[in-house]
Protein backbone atom coordinates (compact mmCIF):
# COMPACT_ATOMS: atom_id res chain seq x y z
CA UNK A 1 0.00 0.00 0.00
CA UNK A 2 1.22 3.69 -0.98
CA UNK A 3 -1.07 6.53 0.49
CA UNK A 4 -0.35 9.13 -2.30
CA UNK A 5 -0.72 12.78 -2.24
CA UNK A 6 -0.55 14.56 -5.63
CA UNK A 7 -0.29 18.21 -5.74
CA UNK A 8 -1.78 19.71 -8.12
CA UNK A 9 -1.60 23.74 -9.47
CA UNK A 10 -4.64 25.37 -10.42
CA UNK A 11 -3.25 27.71 -12.93
CA UNK A 12 -3.96 30.39 -15.15
CA UNK A 13 -5.33 28.83 -18.26
CA UNK A 14 -2.37 30.26 -21.05
CA UNK A 15 -5.13 29.56 -24.06
CA UNK A 16 -7.57 32.32 -22.52
CA UNK A 17 -5.32 34.99 -21.29
CA UNK A 18 -7.30 38.13 -20.43
CA UNK A 19 -5.15 41.03 -21.56
CA UNK A 20 -5.69 44.71 -20.78
CA UNK A 21 -4.67 47.51 -23.26
CA UNK A 22 -1.66 48.40 -21.51
CA UNK A 23 -0.44 44.69 -21.79
CA UNK A 24 -1.02 43.72 -18.20
CA UNK A 25 -2.47 40.37 -17.82
CA UNK A 26 -5.76 40.63 -16.03
CA UNK A 27 -5.40 37.57 -13.25
CA UNK A 28 -8.71 38.14 -11.56
CA UNK A 29 -10.59 37.56 -15.29
CA UNK A 30 -8.64 34.81 -16.47
CA UNK A 31 -9.76 31.36 -15.96
CA UNK A 32 -8.18 28.73 -15.02
CA UNK A 33 -6.46 24.96 -15.73
CA UNK A 34 -4.89 22.25 -14.63
CA UNK A 35 -1.08 22.74 -14.76
CA UNK A 36 0.09 20.84 -17.59
CA UNK A 37 2.48 18.45 -16.18
CA UNK A 38 0.53 17.95 -13.04
CA UNK A 39 -1.62 15.08 -15.11
CA UNK A 40 1.52 13.45 -15.77
CA UNK A 41 1.75 13.49 -11.75
CA UNK A 42 -2.19 12.23 -10.78
CA UNK A 43 -1.57 9.67 -14.14
CA UNK A 44 1.75 8.15 -12.13
CA UNK A 45 -0.31 8.02 -8.59
CA UNK A 46 -2.85 6.42 -10.45
CA UNK A 47 -0.52 3.75 -12.16
CA UNK A 48 1.03 3.23 -8.37
CA UNK A 49 -2.27 2.85 -6.89
CA UNK A 50 -3.13 0.07 -9.34
CA UNK A 51 0.04 -2.29 -8.93
CA UNK A 52 0.27 -1.64 -5.00
CA UNK A 53 -2.89 -0.23 -3.85
CA UNK A 54 -3.37 2.13 -1.86
CA UNK A 55 -5.08 6.02 -1.51
CA UNK A 56 -4.36 9.28 -3.66
CA UNK A 57 -5.66 12.58 -2.31
CA UNK A 58 -5.37 15.91 -4.75
CA UNK A 59 -3.87 18.72 -2.66
CA UNK A 60 -4.25 22.43 -4.07
CA UNK A 61 -3.70 26.22 -2.98
CA UNK A 62 -5.57 28.22 -5.43
CA UNK A 63 -3.44 31.13 -5.84
CA UNK A 64 -5.47 33.14 -8.50
CA UNK A 65 -7.75 34.68 -7.16
CA UNK A 66 -10.34 36.63 -5.89
CA UNK A 67 -12.02 33.74 -4.55
CA UNK A 68 -15.48 34.66 -5.27
CA UNK A 69 -14.61 34.47 -9.34
CA UNK A 70 -12.58 31.73 -9.11
CA UNK A 71 -14.16 29.22 -6.99
CA UNK A 72 -16.80 27.59 -9.47
CA UNK A 73 -13.39 27.23 -12.12
CA UNK A 74 -11.84 25.62 -9.52
CA UNK A 75 -14.07 23.14 -8.11
CA UNK A 76 -14.96 22.35 -11.82
CA UNK A 77 -11.50 21.19 -12.56
CA UNK A 78 -10.98 19.17 -9.12
CA UNK A 79 -14.09 17.48 -10.12
CA UNK A 80 -11.73 16.35 -13.05
CA UNK A 81 -9.14 15.35 -11.18
CA UNK A 82 -11.50 12.72 -9.01
CA UNK A 83 -12.92 11.32 -12.11
CA UNK A 84 -9.40 10.20 -12.96
CA UNK A 85 -9.48 8.35 -10.57
CA UNK A 86 -7.99 10.31 -7.30
CA UNK A 87 -10.21 9.37 -4.33
CA UNK A 88 -10.13 13.26 -2.08
CA UNK A 89 -9.32 16.43 -3.44
CA UNK A 90 -8.80 19.02 -0.68
CA UNK A 91 -8.00 22.64 -1.47
CA UNK A 92 -7.20 25.74 0.28
CA UNK A 93 -8.79 28.65 -1.21
CA UNK A 94 -8.16 32.13 0.79
CA UNK A 95 -7.94 35.77 -0.58
CA UNK A 96 -4.32 36.14 1.17
CA UNK A 97 -2.81 33.25 -1.03
CA UNK A 98 -4.19 35.55 -4.79
CA UNK A 99 -0.70 36.21 -6.41
CA UNK A 100 1.32 34.90 -3.43
CA UNK A 101 4.63 33.72 -3.80
CA UNK A 102 6.08 30.27 -3.60
CA UNK A 103 6.92 31.15 0.23
CA UNK A 104 3.26 31.33 1.59
CA UNK A 105 2.47 28.61 -1.21
CA UNK A 106 4.12 25.52 0.01
CA UNK A 107 3.70 26.99 4.05
CA UNK A 108 -0.09 26.78 3.37
CA UNK A 109 0.26 23.34 1.48
CA UNK A 110 2.28 21.72 4.28
CA UNK A 111 -0.37 22.94 6.91
CA UNK A 112 -3.01 21.33 4.99
CA UNK A 113 -0.62 18.01 4.10
CA UNK A 114 0.26 17.65 8.07
CA UNK A 115 -3.72 17.99 8.63
CA UNK A 116 -4.30 15.27 6.64
CA UNK A 117 -1.98 12.66 8.37
CA UNK A 118 0.74 10.59 6.55
CA UNK A 119 1.37 9.97 3.22
CA UNK A 120 4.29 8.27 1.77
CA UNK A 121 4.74 9.63 -1.46
CA UNK A 122 4.18 13.36 -2.61
CA UNK A 123 4.05 13.66 -6.46
CA UNK A 124 4.31 16.97 -8.03
CA UNK A 125 4.81 18.10 -11.16
CA UNK A 126 8.37 19.64 -12.38
CA UNK A 127 6.98 23.09 -12.91
CA UNK A 128 3.74 24.66 -13.44
CA UNK A 129 2.75 26.09 -16.16
CA UNK A 130 1.82 30.10 -15.97
CA UNK A 131 4.64 30.86 -13.38
CA UNK A 132 7.10 27.82 -13.88
CA UNK A 133 9.08 28.74 -10.82
CA UNK A 134 10.27 24.29 -9.75
CA UNK A 135 10.36 25.84 -6.33
CA UNK A 136 7.09 23.80 -4.68
CA UNK A 137 8.33 20.40 -4.60
CA UNK A 138 11.74 21.08 -2.78
CA UNK A 139 10.08 23.76 -0.73
CA UNK A 140 7.60 20.95 0.88
CA UNK A 141 10.11 18.42 0.68
CA UNK A 142 12.50 21.39 3.24
CA UNK A 143 9.00 21.88 5.32
CA UNK A 144 8.57 18.07 6.17
CA UNK A 145 12.13 17.44 6.31
CA UNK A 146 11.77 14.44 4.22
CA UNK A 147 14.28 13.77 0.74
CA UNK A 148 13.09 14.93 -2.91
CA UNK A 149 13.97 13.66 -6.37
CA UNK A 150 12.74 15.79 -8.77
CA UNK A 151 12.37 15.40 -12.87
CA UNK A 152 11.72 11.64 -12.03
CA UNK A 153 10.67 9.86 -15.50
CA UNK A 154 10.71 6.66 -14.10
CA UNK A 155 9.29 5.49 -11.14
CA UNK A 156 9.92 1.90 -9.62
CA UNK A 157 8.93 0.75 -6.13
CA UNK A 158 10.89 -1.84 -4.34
CA UNK A 159 9.56 -2.89 -0.56
CA UNK A 160 10.12 0.91 1.07
CA UNK A 161 12.13 1.75 -1.50
CA UNK A 162 11.69 4.07 -4.85
CA UNK A 163 13.99 3.49 -7.64
CA UNK A 164 13.78 6.47 -9.70
CA UNK A 165 15.46 7.76 -12.76
CA UNK A 166 15.87 11.36 -13.50
CA UNK A 167 15.92 13.04 -16.63
CA UNK A 168 18.49 15.60 -16.10
CA UNK A 169 20.55 18.17 -19.19
CA UNK A 170 22.86 15.85 -19.96
CA UNK A 171 21.89 12.33 -19.15
CA UNK A 172 19.81 10.08 -17.31
CA UNK A 173 20.42 9.80 -13.42
CA UNK A 174 19.19 6.73 -11.31
CA UNK A 175 18.80 7.55 -7.01
CA UNK A 176 17.19 4.82 -4.79
CA UNK A 177 15.25 6.66 -1.83
CA UNK A 178 13.22 5.41 1.03
CA UNK A 179 9.64 6.42 1.38
CA UNK A 180 8.18 9.06 1.95
CA UNK A 181 9.74 11.13 -0.08
CA UNK A 182 8.90 14.52 -2.61
CA UNK A 183 9.48 13.76 -6.22
CA UNK A 184 8.54 15.53 -9.31
CA UNK A 185 7.61 14.36 -12.67
CA UNK A 186 7.95 15.33 -15.67
CA UNK A 187 5.73 15.32 -19.10
CA UNK A 188 7.06 12.46 -20.44
CA UNK A 189 7.04 10.07 -18.02
CA UNK A 190 3.28 8.82 -18.86
CA UNK A 191 0.40 9.63 -21.26
CA UNK A 192 -2.82 10.42 -18.95
CA UNK A 193 -6.23 8.39 -19.81
CA UNK A 194 -9.14 10.19 -19.76
CA UNK A 195 -11.93 9.62 -17.31
CA UNK A 196 -14.52 7.14 -18.25
CA UNK A 197 -18.07 8.14 -18.49
CA UNK A 198 -18.83 5.92 -15.32
CA UNK A 199 -15.86 7.72 -13.52
CA UNK A 200 -17.02 11.21 -14.28
CA UNK A 201 -20.22 10.04 -12.65
CA UNK A 202 -18.53 9.10 -9.58
CA UNK A 203 -16.56 11.60 -9.04
CA UNK A 204 -19.61 13.64 -8.17
CA UNK A 205 -20.02 11.50 -5.00
CA UNK A 206 -15.86 11.91 -4.26
CA UNK A 207 -15.14 14.54 -1.47
CA UNK A 208 -13.81 17.34 -2.15
CA UNK A 209 -13.14 19.63 0.51
CA UNK A 210 -12.43 23.63 1.16
CA UNK A 211 -10.00 25.27 3.89
CA UNK A 212 -9.16 28.32 4.54
CA UNK A 213 -6.16 29.82 6.34
CA UNK A 214 -7.93 30.18 9.30
CA UNK A 215 -9.08 26.23 9.32
CA UNK A 216 -5.62 25.65 9.08
CA UNK A 217 -5.00 27.11 11.84
CA UNK A 218 -2.53 29.82 9.88
CA UNK A 219 -1.19 33.31 9.37
CA UNK A 220 0.34 34.36 6.66
CA UNK A 221 1.68 37.50 5.34
CA UNK A 222 1.67 37.57 1.67
CA UNK A 223 2.24 40.96 0.93
CA UNK A 224 6.07 40.69 0.45
CA UNK A 225 6.58 41.07 -3.14
CA UNK A 226 3.26 40.99 -5.11
CA UNK A 227 4.55 40.49 -9.18
CA UNK A 228 2.70 42.53 -12.21
CA UNK A 229 2.46 40.00 -15.19
CA UNK A 230 2.69 41.72 -18.81
CA UNK A 231 2.95 40.46 -22.18
CA UNK A 232 5.92 40.70 -24.39
CA UNK A 233 5.03 42.70 -26.73
CA UNK A 234 5.81 40.71 -30.27
CA UNK A 235 6.89 43.04 -33.59
CA UNK A 236 7.09 40.69 -36.54
CA UNK A 237 6.71 41.64 -40.16
CA UNK A 238 4.22 38.51 -40.33
CA UNK A 239 4.03 38.31 -43.99
CA UNK A 240 2.85 34.94 -44.98
CA UNK A 241 2.48 33.08 -48.36
CA UNK A 242 -0.23 31.01 -48.65
CA UNK A 243 -2.23 28.95 -51.86
CA UNK A 244 -0.27 29.38 -55.33
CA UNK A 245 2.61 28.35 -56.43
CA UNK A 246 5.20 26.77 -54.14
CA UNK A 247 8.12 27.22 -56.65
CA UNK A 248 7.25 30.98 -56.73
CA UNK A 249 6.79 31.37 -52.75
CA UNK A 250 9.94 29.30 -51.97
CA UNK A 251 11.79 32.27 -54.59
CA UNK A 252 9.99 34.99 -52.90
CA UNK A 253 11.18 33.67 -49.54
CA UNK A 254 14.92 33.10 -50.81
CA UNK A 255 14.71 36.81 -51.72
CA UNK A 256 13.31 38.44 -48.44
CA UNK A 257 16.12 36.14 -46.55
CA UNK A 258 18.44 37.76 -48.63
CA UNK A 259 17.53 41.10 -48.78
CA UNK A 260 17.01 41.14 -44.72
CA UNK A 261 21.03 40.10 -44.66
CA UNK A 262 20.50 36.64 -42.89
CA UNK A 263 21.58 34.20 -46.05
CA UNK A 264 23.92 35.60 -48.71
CA UNK A 265 23.38 35.52 -52.26
CA UNK B 1 25.22 48.60 4.29
CA UNK B 2 26.71 45.72 4.87
CA UNK B 3 25.19 42.76 2.91
CA UNK B 4 26.63 39.63 2.75
CA UNK B 5 26.32 37.43 -0.03
CA UNK B 6 26.15 33.46 -1.18
CA UNK B 7 26.73 32.37 -4.50
CA UNK B 8 26.37 28.74 -5.06
CA UNK B 9 26.54 26.22 -7.29
CA UNK B 10 27.31 22.90 -7.99
CA UNK B 11 28.60 22.75 -10.75
CA UNK B 12 31.53 25.02 -10.82
CA UNK B 13 31.85 25.55 -14.37
CA UNK B 14 28.84 27.95 -14.23
CA UNK B 15 29.11 29.63 -10.86
CA UNK B 16 30.89 32.59 -12.43
CA UNK B 17 27.24 33.49 -13.85
CA UNK B 18 26.00 34.93 -10.67
CA UNK B 19 29.04 37.06 -9.44
CA UNK B 20 27.73 40.08 -11.63
CA UNK B 21 24.31 39.86 -9.94
CA UNK B 22 26.26 39.29 -6.44
CA UNK B 23 28.16 42.18 -6.73
CA UNK B 24 25.43 44.40 -7.70
CA UNK B 25 23.51 42.74 -4.46
CA UNK B 26 26.38 43.23 -2.55
CA UNK B 27 26.13 47.17 -1.39
CA UNK B 28 29.47 48.61 0.01
CA UNK B 29 30.52 45.93 2.41
CA UNK B 30 29.44 43.10 2.21
CA UNK B 31 31.21 40.18 1.57
CA UNK B 32 30.81 37.19 -1.71
CA UNK B 33 31.31 33.69 -0.57
CA UNK B 34 31.12 31.04 -2.84
CA UNK B 35 30.30 27.54 -2.40
CA UNK B 36 30.64 24.53 -4.76
CA UNK B 37 32.56 22.24 -6.29
CA UNK B 38 36.56 21.34 -6.40
CA UNK B 39 38.17 23.09 -9.39
CA UNK B 40 41.50 24.48 -10.30
CA UNK B 41 40.24 27.41 -12.68
CA UNK B 42 41.34 30.61 -11.43
CA UNK B 43 38.54 32.69 -12.69
CA UNK B 44 36.28 31.21 -10.20
CA UNK B 45 38.95 31.29 -7.42
CA UNK B 46 40.11 34.98 -7.70
CA UNK B 47 36.04 35.89 -7.99
CA UNK B 48 35.12 35.38 -3.86
CA UNK B 49 36.11 36.24 -0.49
CA UNK B 50 36.12 32.83 0.67
CA UNK B 51 35.19 29.77 -1.41
CA UNK B 52 34.24 26.35 0.12
CA UNK B 53 34.64 23.61 -1.79
CA UNK B 54 33.49 19.63 -2.06
CA UNK B 55 35.85 16.85 -3.09
CA UNK B 56 33.56 14.63 -4.43
CA UNK B 57 29.54 15.22 -5.67
CA UNK B 58 27.20 15.69 -3.45
CA UNK B 59 23.34 14.85 -3.51
CA UNK B 60 21.58 18.32 -4.00
CA UNK B 61 19.75 17.27 -0.04
CA UNK B 62 23.56 17.43 1.27
CA UNK B 63 24.46 20.84 -0.87
CA UNK B 64 20.97 21.93 0.92
CA UNK B 65 21.87 20.92 4.44
CA UNK B 66 25.15 22.52 4.13
CA UNK B 67 24.16 25.85 2.75
CA UNK B 68 21.55 25.76 5.60
CA UNK B 69 24.31 25.68 8.18
CA UNK B 70 26.99 28.21 6.47
CA UNK B 71 23.46 30.98 6.20
CA UNK B 72 23.40 30.96 9.49
CA UNK B 73 26.79 31.18 10.55
CA UNK B 74 27.95 33.77 7.65
CA UNK B 75 24.87 36.33 8.71
CA UNK B 76 23.96 35.69 4.94
CA UNK B 77 21.52 38.49 3.23
CA UNK B 78 21.08 37.12 -0.16
CA UNK B 79 21.55 33.15 -1.56
CA UNK B 80 22.30 33.81 -5.69
CA UNK B 81 23.04 30.66 -8.00
CA UNK B 82 23.11 29.81 -11.30
CA UNK B 83 19.74 28.36 -12.61
CA UNK B 84 20.18 24.83 -13.36
CA UNK B 85 17.87 22.21 -12.37
CA UNK B 86 19.83 21.00 -9.12
CA UNK B 87 21.13 24.73 -8.19
CA UNK B 88 17.45 25.67 -8.65
CA UNK B 89 16.15 22.73 -6.42
CA UNK B 90 19.04 23.71 -3.59
CA UNK B 91 18.44 27.12 -3.34
CA UNK B 92 14.36 26.03 -2.68
CA UNK B 93 15.18 23.69 -0.37
CA UNK B 94 17.15 26.28 1.94
CA UNK B 95 15.16 28.92 1.41
CA UNK B 96 12.18 26.90 2.60
CA UNK B 97 14.50 26.42 5.68
CA UNK B 98 14.51 30.17 6.65
CA UNK B 99 11.04 31.25 4.81
CA UNK B 100 12.88 33.19 2.14
CA UNK B 101 11.41 34.11 -0.52
CA UNK B 102 12.74 33.12 -3.38
CA UNK B 103 12.99 34.37 -7.17
CA UNK B 104 13.92 32.03 -9.93
CA UNK B 105 15.69 32.77 -13.36
CA UNK B 106 15.59 36.19 -12.84
CA UNK B 107 16.46 38.14 -16.23
CA UNK B 108 16.76 41.22 -14.92
CA UNK B 109 17.54 42.86 -12.21
CA UNK B 110 17.16 47.08 -11.38
CA UNK B 111 17.92 48.76 -8.42
CA UNK B 112 15.26 51.24 -7.83
CA UNK B 113 16.36 52.79 -4.51
CA UNK B 114 14.83 51.38 -1.70
CA UNK B 115 13.63 48.26 -3.50
CA UNK B 116 15.28 46.18 -6.59
CA UNK B 117 13.44 45.36 -9.51
CA UNK B 118 13.60 42.14 -10.91
CA UNK B 119 11.78 40.21 -13.95
CA UNK B 120 11.59 36.78 -15.05
CA UNK B 121 9.78 35.06 -18.09
CA UNK B 122 6.24 33.49 -17.24
CA UNK B 123 2.79 32.21 -19.01
CA UNK B 124 5.30 29.68 -20.77
CA UNK B 125 7.43 32.70 -21.74
CA UNK B 126 4.78 34.86 -23.60
CA UNK B 127 4.69 37.16 -20.42
CA UNK B 128 7.10 39.12 -17.83
CA UNK B 129 6.41 39.13 -14.35
CA UNK B 130 8.35 42.07 -12.79
CA UNK B 131 8.73 41.67 -8.77
CA UNK B 132 9.73 44.69 -6.81
CA UNK B 133 10.90 43.91 -3.13
CA UNK B 134 12.43 45.96 -0.23
CA UNK B 135 16.26 45.96 -0.44
CA UNK B 136 16.11 45.00 3.36
CA UNK B 137 14.19 41.96 2.68
CA UNK B 138 16.14 38.57 3.28
CA UNK B 139 15.74 36.42 -0.14
CA UNK B 140 17.11 34.10 -2.85
CA UNK B 141 17.68 34.17 -6.53
CA UNK B 142 18.28 31.84 -9.40
CA UNK B 143 20.08 33.97 -12.88
CA UNK B 144 20.04 31.99 -16.29
CA UNK B 145 22.79 31.26 -18.10
CA UNK B 146 24.24 33.42 -20.59
CA UNK B 147 22.36 36.35 -19.56
CA UNK B 148 24.35 38.68 -17.34
CA UNK B 149 28.24 39.92 -17.87
CA UNK B 150 31.12 37.69 -16.81
CA UNK B 151 32.88 39.82 -14.57
CA UNK B 152 36.50 39.41 -12.73
CA UNK B 153 36.75 41.06 -8.82
CA UNK B 154 40.74 39.49 -8.67
CA UNK B 155 40.10 38.91 -4.99
CA UNK B 156 42.67 36.59 -3.10
CA UNK B 157 40.27 34.17 -2.02
CA UNK B 158 40.34 32.45 1.22
CA UNK B 159 39.89 28.53 0.23
CA UNK B 160 38.24 26.10 2.46
CA UNK B 161 37.29 22.38 1.48
CA UNK B 162 34.23 21.27 3.23
CA UNK B 163 34.90 18.68 5.34
CA UNK B 164 31.35 18.01 7.07
CA UNK B 165 28.84 16.14 5.44
CA UNK B 166 25.37 15.27 5.49
CA UNK B 167 24.10 12.27 5.67
CA UNK B 168 21.21 11.53 2.82
CA UNK B 169 19.02 8.87 2.28
CA UNK B 170 19.36 9.16 -1.31
CA UNK B 171 21.66 6.87 -2.99
CA UNK B 172 22.52 7.69 -6.26
CA UNK B 173 22.51 4.35 -8.48
CA UNK B 174 24.62 5.96 -11.52
CA UNK B 175 24.85 7.88 -14.30
CA UNK B 176 24.20 7.35 -17.85
CA UNK B 177 25.40 10.33 -19.95
CA UNK B 178 23.05 10.97 -22.93
CA UNK B 179 24.82 11.36 -26.53
CA UNK B 180 24.94 14.75 -27.78
CA UNK B 181 24.50 16.55 -30.88
CA UNK B 182 28.02 18.17 -31.20
CA UNK B 183 26.17 20.84 -32.55
CA UNK B 184 26.26 24.10 -30.59
CA UNK B 185 23.26 25.65 -31.29
CA UNK B 186 23.57 28.32 -28.87
CA UNK B 187 25.90 29.66 -31.26
CA UNK B 188 24.47 29.04 -34.18
CA UNK B 189 23.44 31.34 -37.16
CA UNK B 190 21.00 29.71 -38.52
CA UNK B 191 18.52 27.33 -36.83
CA UNK B 192 16.36 25.09 -38.25
CA UNK B 193 13.45 23.47 -35.59
CA UNK B 194 12.13 20.50 -36.26
CA UNK B 195 8.41 20.04 -34.43
CA UNK B 196 5.87 17.04 -34.76
CA UNK B 197 4.93 17.98 -38.33
CA UNK B 198 7.85 15.27 -38.84
CA UNK B 199 6.07 12.16 -39.12
CA UNK B 200 9.17 9.67 -38.50
CA UNK B 201 13.19 10.29 -37.82
CA UNK B 202 13.94 9.79 -40.99
CA UNK B 203 11.96 12.59 -42.41
CA UNK B 204 14.34 15.09 -40.26
CA UNK B 205 17.05 14.98 -43.12
CA UNK B 206 14.76 17.19 -44.99
CA UNK B 207 15.47 19.33 -42.33
CA UNK B 208 18.80 18.67 -41.87
CA UNK B 209 19.20 19.29 -45.99
CA UNK B 210 17.96 22.78 -45.57
CA UNK B 211 20.31 23.55 -42.32
CA UNK B 212 23.52 22.53 -44.59
CA UNK B 213 22.84 24.43 -47.53
CA UNK B 214 22.51 27.58 -45.28
CA UNK B 215 25.62 26.41 -43.02
CA UNK B 216 23.12 26.42 -40.08
CA UNK B 217 21.99 23.57 -37.48
CA UNK B 218 19.00 21.89 -36.65
CA UNK B 219 17.01 22.35 -33.14
CA UNK B 220 14.04 21.04 -31.89
CA UNK B 221 10.51 21.28 -30.08
CA UNK B 222 10.72 19.55 -26.39
CA UNK B 223 8.46 16.79 -27.78
CA UNK B 224 11.11 15.25 -30.59
CA UNK B 225 13.88 15.21 -27.68
CA UNK B 226 12.04 14.34 -25.03
CA UNK B 227 9.29 12.41 -25.84
CA UNK B 228 10.30 10.96 -29.08
CA UNK B 229 13.94 10.62 -28.63
CA UNK B 230 14.69 11.87 -32.25
CA UNK B 231 17.77 13.84 -31.53
CA UNK B 232 19.63 14.46 -28.71
CA UNK B 233 18.56 16.84 -25.51
CA UNK B 234 20.93 19.72 -26.38
CA UNK B 235 18.97 20.39 -29.54
CA UNK B 236 15.68 20.99 -27.38
CA UNK B 237 14.43 24.43 -27.66
CA UNK B 238 12.55 26.83 -25.37
CA UNK B 239 11.99 27.78 -21.46
CA UNK B 240 12.77 23.80 -20.22
CA UNK B 241 16.18 23.85 -22.33
CA UNK B 242 17.96 26.31 -25.01
CA UNK B 243 17.47 29.89 -25.20
CA UNK B 244 18.94 30.35 -28.94
CA UNK B 245 19.52 34.05 -30.38
CA UNK B 246 20.20 32.96 -34.25
CA UNK B 247 19.97 36.09 -36.78
CA UNK B 248 17.53 33.38 -39.19
CA UNK B 249 14.96 30.63 -37.22
CA UNK B 250 13.45 28.51 -39.57
CA UNK B 251 10.70 26.79 -37.77
CA UNK B 252 8.96 23.90 -39.68
CA UNK B 253 5.81 21.90 -38.55
CA UNK B 254 6.37 23.44 -34.94
CA UNK B 255 2.79 24.88 -33.84
CA UNK B 256 4.44 28.16 -31.83
CA UNK B 257 3.37 27.06 -27.91
CA UNK B 258 4.84 29.71 -25.81
CA UNK B 259 7.34 27.09 -24.08
CA UNK B 260 8.64 27.07 -27.45
CA UNK B 261 8.24 30.35 -28.50
CA UNK B 262 9.87 31.74 -25.37
CA UNK B 263 13.78 30.09 -26.61
CA UNK B 264 13.40 31.85 -29.85
CA UNK B 265 12.10 35.50 -29.39
CA UNK B 266 15.14 36.92 -29.99
CA UNK B 267 16.16 35.79 -33.38
CA UNK B 268 16.63 38.56 -35.78
CA UNK B 269 14.65 37.00 -38.58
CA UNK B 270 11.70 34.04 -37.85
CA UNK B 271 10.66 31.82 -40.81
CA UNK B 272 7.18 29.46 -39.76
CA UNK B 273 6.33 26.88 -42.48
CA UNK B 274 3.07 25.37 -41.39
CA UNK B 275 0.35 23.67 -42.73
CA UNK B 276 -2.31 25.33 -40.83
CA UNK B 277 -2.73 28.58 -41.51
CA UNK B 278 -3.91 29.39 -37.99
CA UNK B 279 -1.14 28.20 -36.48
CA UNK B 280 0.17 29.87 -33.37
CA UNK B 281 3.32 30.42 -34.72
CA UNK B 282 2.72 32.19 -37.66
CA UNK B 283 2.18 35.35 -35.46
CA UNK B 284 5.67 34.82 -34.08
CA UNK B 285 7.25 34.98 -37.69
CA UNK B 286 8.78 37.90 -40.16
CA UNK B 287 7.74 35.40 -42.83
CA UNK B 288 5.61 32.69 -42.95
CA UNK B 289 4.41 29.54 -45.77
CA UNK B 290 1.25 27.61 -44.66
CA UNK B 291 2.10 24.68 -46.73
CA UNK B 292 3.06 21.04 -46.28
CA UNK B 293 6.55 20.95 -45.32
CA UNK B 294 7.26 17.75 -47.07
CA UNK B 295 6.41 19.37 -50.34
CA UNK B 296 7.81 22.75 -49.29
CA UNK B 297 11.12 21.42 -47.81
CA UNK B 298 12.81 20.18 -50.90
CA UNK B 299 11.64 23.11 -53.29
CA UNK B 300 13.06 25.77 -50.37
CA UNK B 301 16.23 23.82 -50.77
CA UNK B 302 16.75 23.43 -53.87
CA UNK B 303 15.74 27.38 -54.46
CA UNK B 304 18.51 28.53 -51.87
CA UNK B 305 21.25 26.36 -54.05
CA UNK B 306 20.35 27.93 -57.06
CA UNK B 307 19.99 30.99 -55.65
CA UNK B 308 24.04 30.92 -54.14
CA UNK B 309 25.05 29.87 -57.19
CA UNK B 310 24.54 32.63 -59.08
C1 LIG C 1 6.18 23.48 -18.25
C2 LIG C 1 6.31 23.19 -19.74
C3 LIG C 1 7.54 23.35 -20.35
C4 LIG C 1 7.67 23.12 -21.72
N1 LIG C 1 8.89 23.36 -22.31
C5 LIG C 1 9.01 23.27 -23.65
C6 LIG C 1 10.23 23.63 -24.31
O1 LIG C 1 11.23 24.00 -23.67
N2 LIG C 1 10.29 23.53 -25.65
C7 LIG C 1 9.23 23.11 -26.41
O2 LIG C 1 9.36 23.04 -27.63
N3 LIG C 1 8.07 22.77 -25.81
C8 LIG C 1 7.93 22.83 -24.46
N4 LIG C 1 6.75 22.46 -23.87
C9 LIG C 1 5.73 21.77 -24.69
C10 LIG C 1 4.88 22.72 -25.49
O3 LIG C 1 3.78 23.16 -24.71
C11 LIG C 1 4.33 22.04 -26.75
O4 LIG C 1 3.65 20.86 -26.37
C12 LIG C 1 5.40 21.67 -27.78
O5 LIG C 1 6.25 22.77 -28.02
C13 LIG C 1 4.72 21.27 -29.07
O6 LIG C 1 5.69 20.82 -30.00
P1 LIG C 1 5.41 20.90 -31.56
O7 LIG C 1 5.11 22.31 -31.96
O8 LIG C 1 6.56 20.24 -32.22
O9 LIG C 1 4.15 19.94 -31.76
P2 LIG C 1 2.62 20.27 -32.02
O10 LIG C 1 2.10 21.26 -31.09
O11 LIG C 1 1.95 18.97 -32.13
O12 LIG C 1 2.64 20.96 -33.48
C14 LIG C 1 2.90 20.31 -34.68
C15 LIG C 1 2.64 21.30 -35.80
O13 LIG C 1 3.01 20.72 -37.04
C16 LIG C 1 2.06 21.09 -38.03
N5 LIG C 1 2.12 20.09 -39.07
C17 LIG C 1 1.68 18.81 -39.01
N6 LIG C 1 1.96 18.17 -40.16
C18 LIG C 1 2.58 19.07 -40.96
C19 LIG C 1 3.09 19.01 -42.28
N7 LIG C 1 3.04 17.88 -43.00
N8 LIG C 1 3.65 20.12 -42.81
C20 LIG C 1 3.70 21.28 -42.09
N9 LIG C 1 3.24 21.38 -40.83
C21 LIG C 1 2.68 20.28 -40.29
C22 LIG C 1 0.75 21.16 -37.29
O14 LIG C 1 -0.14 22.04 -37.98
C23 LIG C 1 1.16 21.71 -35.93
O15 LIG C 1 1.07 23.13 -35.90
C24 LIG C 1 6.57 22.68 -22.49
C25 LIG C 1 5.33 22.51 -21.88
C26 LIG C 1 5.18 22.77 -20.51
C27 LIG C 1 3.84 22.59 -19.90
N1 LIG D 1 -0.77 26.19 -5.62
C1 LIG D 1 -0.38 24.91 -5.73
N2 LIG D 1 -1.14 23.91 -5.21
C2 LIG D 1 -0.74 22.62 -5.32
N3 LIG D 1 0.40 22.23 -5.91
C3 LIG D 1 1.18 23.19 -6.44
C4 LIG D 1 0.84 24.57 -6.38
N4 LIG D 1 1.80 25.27 -7.00
C5 LIG D 1 2.71 24.37 -7.44
N5 LIG D 1 2.33 23.11 -7.12
C6 LIG D 1 3.05 21.86 -7.43
O1 LIG D 1 4.43 22.13 -7.62
C7 LIG D 1 4.81 21.87 -8.97
C8 LIG D 1 5.83 22.88 -9.42
O2 LIG D 1 5.27 24.17 -9.39
P1 LIG D 1 6.13 25.51 -9.43
O3 LIG D 1 7.02 25.48 -8.24
O4 LIG D 1 5.12 26.60 -9.39
O5 LIG D 1 6.88 25.47 -10.74
C9 LIG D 1 3.50 21.89 -9.76
O6 LIG D 1 3.62 21.12 -10.94
C10 LIG D 1 2.53 21.30 -8.75
O7 LIG D 1 2.65 19.89 -8.70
Amino acid sequence: MVNIATLVKLSLNLNLLKIESDGRVNTADTQLAISEYDKNAIEEAIRIKEKHGGKIVCVSALTWGPVNKKISDAERILREVLALGVDEAHFIIDDVLDNCTPLETSLALASLIRKLGNFDLFIAGESSMDISNSQIPARIASILDIPFVTYVRKVEISGNNLILQREMPNGIETVEVPMPAVISVTGEINQPRLPTLRQILQSKNKPLMKYTLKDLGINLNAKLMKQRIEIRPVVRKNIIYEGGNLEEIAQKLVDNLIQEGVIKA
Amino acid sequence: MKRNILVFSEDPRVINEAVYIANILKGNEGKIFGVSKLTEDNDVLSNFDEIHFAKENLIPEQWAKFLIKFYKENEIQYLVSPHTVNNNDIIAYVSAKYNLPMISNATSIKDNDATLIFSRQVLGGRGISYIEVEKSLKLSVTVPIKVYPRIKLDKQSLIKEITEIEKTKITSKGFEEIKKSGFNIENADVVVGIGRGFKSKEDIKLAQDLAEVLNGVIGCSRPIAADYGWLPNDLWIGISSKIIRPKLYIAVGISGAPQHVSGIMDSKIIVAINKDKNATIFKYADYGVVADLYQFLPIFTRKIKENLKK
